[in-house]
């Protein structure tokens, strides 16, 4: 037989005569061509912006897609110190500016938020050490008090934590109702922060404007985040026993009082109104709701609106109640049409009479507290800001944390712990590269029907399953923020490109090989969350 | 055991792709691909076939991902056709340079303008310069068979080869044909080997910059080991015969032709099948005439070919390619070949079919009847 002599080199492995070599083609520095350079530039992701505490919703889900819950939930913690309380009740903000809106549907954020924290029930935060003689005081232990204990003890501070109630968590123990935010997982949430931050909570102990002086001789700085603790009540209407406030009955079903009566009216549109009227009706009372605008103009949550109509709620729109007059038993009432002068509402025609053996007044809360003088003290949460919600009370807990550490010359001036946005851009729609990503549905959380659910108070929605959430943080595109992806190690032609996925600064996963990037730009054009940007290459 | 199967052209490719199990598959799924890809991919999709399944956007795509699989050192597999084929063209010198091999099945069809689908070589004969072997089958059988050869024959040379099928003529009909059992092939066929792959443990540099010289020498020893190419292929024919029980050579001599004759009919593909009809015919009404199939384009096997037409006067090229401003391109290849003889036979180019037109044994029987009219010098179109 012939010798093959070409092909027995190959076999016995000698590669001469082949293009193949040992050296590396290293030496050619082929990054002397160019004229660009890629860099990697985290940008602000909308929904970033939108949320009241500045989660940086796009790197901790990034984490989670990842794989990393237990990473993602110490980096959600570091920003939320109640993400299981605002995974059920926030509005999310965030999900209301998500650039994927415009793609199909936004990013069920809140959703995802809720799955980290019920891990986190189970995960307390680490423990911290007490390492600073300075002591802190915190009037009110509503969500407001205890973020700004959380930020301070993190500082090493020791807080005192007083409340006037029995428990802490104020509203969202005493007004949001357990079908919306079961008390078993508050109580965790609560138990958890209280316990890694070693926090000194005085329950059933009410601070008055007037023991502030006594109080400045323990403790370095005190903060004020009380709430506001009363409901308004209409000034037409008589002031009688059987017209209460909604925060007052609320407060009276959170601690499981018996209520007394069977025929109700509320009065109002926003969530006070709606939670107070289906807190009722669980207990098996007839209530009905007042309220003088249209149903579209209701402050109210839109998903609780929906959700309180499909279990039947009656709601009268567009009526007052003008006068009401004490019965033997109950109350009459007069109803008229609303009437609308210079966007004041005023009573209109007279419609019709009632009769009830409660009203509810739900239009608006106040403080009880009366200071005279007002010198300088830091203040947190609807106390300082008016009534909003829970995400805005968290962050202006930090913030009113900020303000101590400030004061005490730990974080100097123009620092804060609360990140500074204005120095990143925001990522825009337009900006991504989406080819990767398939239109698809967002997973929703299973949703107990309305007729099963309307008369008892357990809780509305479940929990996604980890398959849902495996689903779900898919469609997130994580923008502006690098994921180590690998799409531009992919695509970069010169192989000058290296990804280190295990590091956290989100700016150094991506590592260019300058020495060898031909400044092509491919990398940047096909980063799917636009982090990475061309600068002249001098 | 091999056991009988009717099956479509494109099925028994499939079948015979899958019993070589290639690690990698890659295809762009559009026309002008056939279905061998596509029952390749419902193969990976049950389970009966293990692999990777990349379906990319373009044929250069397909090439390229073979490319990278290949490099790594995974048996791997791609098809394409015509338009696709010609897409693939870049790649396809960097794959042979790059010394890997692989198998590509290509169906044969026309390159427009104007757009036509049907049966026609110009597509793979317009890369005879690419470094690649070209093996050409004439039945469905052939190219299920030919597919096992030569993924036995590349991975000991480290060259790239393309085995053609007429597109529609042996891709959409159906045949009666043997498939072997796994237990055979995998006797025959080891698992891959590579000697050299992309490893980050043992790095090398695979096709980096080389100098004239350095080129110039690398070339010289790819057309060295091209040229033992044929001996690597007729070996792993003649070992196929063996376990297989079906015999394939370079070039064949058809058994309906009269091996004395002093004219031979020479073709490639599934013509060949048309024109053993209208030889045998021919011979049976005296008009004596040989009849050869060309296997193997490249390298092309000037030797084995001189040897079967050394006692010929007249050697008729039936072509289905055209080189145009020269004539039919098998003709050429022929003619380069036979120019070695001593005693030269006249050539005469006979362009029979492009673009599908239809070739009978009458349209065959009409060319060697009328074979003192054809000009030997001119390629020869039909009136
Ligand atoms: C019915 C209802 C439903 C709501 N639903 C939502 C919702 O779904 N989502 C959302 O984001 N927001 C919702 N909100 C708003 C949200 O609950 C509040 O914005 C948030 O709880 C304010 O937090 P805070 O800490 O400032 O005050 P609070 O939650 O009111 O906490 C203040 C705490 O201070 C204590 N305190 C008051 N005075 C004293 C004192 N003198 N001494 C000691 N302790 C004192 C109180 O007992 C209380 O525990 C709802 C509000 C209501 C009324
Ligand atoms: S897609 Fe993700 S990162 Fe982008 S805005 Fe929506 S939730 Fe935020
Ligand atoms: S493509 Fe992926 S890995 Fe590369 S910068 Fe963008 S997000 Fe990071
Ligand atoms: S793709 Fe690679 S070569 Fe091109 S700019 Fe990016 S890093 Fe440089």
């Amino acid at each position: 037989m012939t010798e093959l002599k070409y092909v027995k080199a190959i076999k016995d492995g000698d590669f001469r005569g082949l293009p193949i070599s040992r050296a590396s083609t290293a030496v050619n520095m082929t990054g002397s061509w160019k004229f660009f350079r890629p860099h990697l530039v985290s940008k602000n992701s909308p929904c970033r912006e939108a949320c009241p505490l500045q989660i940086p919703i796009a790197a901790y889900l990034g984490r989670l897609a990842e794989g990393k819950p237990s990473a993602a939930l110490a980096l959600l913690r570091e920003f939320n110190p109640m993400p299981a309380v605002t995974g059920r009740v926030c509005p999310n903000f965030c999900q209301n500016a998500c650039n994927r809106m415009e793609f199909d549907e936004a990013v069920s954020v809140g959703e995802l938020e809720r799955y980290l924290g019920d891990l986190g029930l189970e995960q307390a935060p680490d423990p911290v050490t007490v390492n600073r003689t300075e002591k802190i005081a915190i009037i009110g232990a509503g969500p407001a008090g205890l973020s700004a204990a959380t930020f301070l003890a993190r500082r090493g501070f020791k807080i005192t934590l007083f409340e006037q109630a029995p428990a802490a968590g104020g509203l969202l123990r005493y007004a949001i109702p357990a079908y919306r935010l079961p008390r078993a997982i508050l109580n965790r949430e609560i138990d958890n922060l209280l316990k890694s931050y070693q926090i000194d909570l005085k329950c059933e102990c009410r601070i008055g404007p007037d023991e502030t002086s006594q109080l400045a001789t323990e403790y370095s700085r005190i903060i004020w985040a009380p709430g506001l603790q009363s409901s308004r009540l209409p000034a037409a209407w008589p002031r009688l026993p059987l017209i209460k406030g909604a925060l007052e009955v609320l407060s009276a079903i959170s601690r499981g009082a018996d209520i007394n009566g069977q025929r109700f009216l509320v009065v109002g549109g926003g969530n006070a109104a709606l939670d107070t009227a289906r807190s009722l009706r669980r207990l098996g009372k007839e209530v009905e709701i007042i309220y003088r605008r249209t149903l579209a103009e209701m402050p109210a949550y839109a998903a609780e609106i929906k959700q309180a109509l499909a279990e039947g709620l009656v709601i009268h729109t567009e009526e007052v109640i003008e006068n009401v007059k004490p019965l033997t038993t109950g109350l009459q009432l007069f109803i008229h049409k609303s009437r609308k002068i210079n966007e004041q509402i005023g009573a209109g025609e007279f419609l019709r009479t009632a009769t009830a053996d409660c009203l509810i007044a739900a239009i608006g809360q106040e403080s009880d507290l009366r200071f005279n003088e007002h010198n300088n003290f830091i203040t947190a949460g609807d106390f300082a800001h008016g009534a909003a919600s829970v995400a805005e009370a968290l962050a202006s807990g930090r913030r009113a944390a900020e303000t101590v550490l400030q004061q005490l010359g730990i974080l100097p001036v123009p620092e804060n712990i609360t990140p500074d946005l204005k120095s990143k851009s925001r990522i825009e729609y337009k900006q991504l590269q989406l080819d990767y990503y398939a239109k698809k549905p967002a997973v929703k959380m299973a949703e107990l029907d309305s007729l099963s659910r309307k008369e008892n108070f357990s809780e509305i929605h479940q929990t996604l399953s980890s398959e849902q959430m495996q689903i779900e943080i898919e469609r997130c595109f994580h923008c502006g923020s690098c994921t180590a992806c690998g799409i531009c190690w992919f695509f970069c032609p010169d192989v000058a490109i290296a990804l280190d996925r295990e590091e956290s600064d989100l700016e150094s996963r991506v590592l260019f090989d300058y020495d060898h990037c031909k400044g092509c730009g491919q990398c940047a054009a096909i980063c799917p969350r636009g982090v990475i940007e061309m600068e002249e290459d001098n | 055991m091999q056991k009988q199967a009717i099956l479509l052209g494109s099925d028994a490719i499939a079948n015979g792709v899958k019993l070589c199990r290639p690690a990698v598959i890659s295809a762009y799924p559009i026309t002008p691909q056939t279905h061998i890809i596509e029952t390749l991919s419902e193969m990976v999709d049950r389970g009966e076939l293990e692999s990777q399944y990349i379906k990319v956007e373009s044929e250069m795509s397909a090439i390229a991902a073979v490319l990278g699989s290949v490099s790594a050192g995974s048996r791997s597999f791609t098809a394409s056709s015509s338009q696709g084929l010609a897409m693939m063209h870049e790649v396809l010198h960097w794959f042979a340079g790059a010394r890997l091999p692989l198998v590509l099945v290509n169906a044969n069809r026309a390159l427009g303008a104007p757009w036509n689908i049907w049966s026609d070589q110009s597509d793979s004969f317009s890369q005879r310069d690419t470094g690649w072997l070209q093996i050409y089958c004439e039945t469905s059988q052939e190219a299920l068979d030919t597919i096992i050869i030569a993924y036995k024959a590349s991975e000991q040379l480290m060259l790239p080869i393309m085995v053609m099928i007429d597109g529609f003529i042996l891709s959409h009909t159906m045949e009666r044909l043997l498939i072997p059992d796994q237990q055979l092939v995998d006797d025959y066929l080891p698992a891959y080997q590579a000697p050299y792959r992309l490893d980050p443990d043992d790095p090398l540099t695979f096709g980096a910059a080389a100098q004239p010289d350095l080129f110039y020498e690398l070339k010289k020893t790819f057309s060295e080991t091209m040229s033992e190419a044929p001996t690597v292929l007729k070996n792993c024919e003649a070992d196929f015969r063996q376990a297989f029980a079906r015999a394939y050579s370079p070039v064949m001599r058809c058994p309906e032709g009269d091996e004395k004759s002093d004219t031979a009919i020479i073709c490639c593909g599934a013509m060949t099948g048309t024109a053993r009809v209208a030889v045998a015919d021919l011979n049976k009404r005296g008009l004596s005439t040989d009849l050869l199939k060309i296997r193997l384009l490249r390298p092309f096997p000037k030797d084995e070919l001189c040897a079967v037409c050394r006692d010929k006067k007249r050697i008729i090229v039936l072509n289905r390619a055209c080189s145009y401003g020269v004539g039919g391109t098998l003709s050429q290849e022929v003619r380069a070949a036979l120019y070695h003889l001593e005693q030269r036979p006249l050539v005469n180019d006979v362009m029979i079919s492009l673009g599908g037109k239809e070739v009978f044994p009458e349209t065959i029987a009409a060319v060697i009847e009328n074979r003192e009219e054809l000009s030997s010098v001119d390629c020869n179109w039909l009136k």
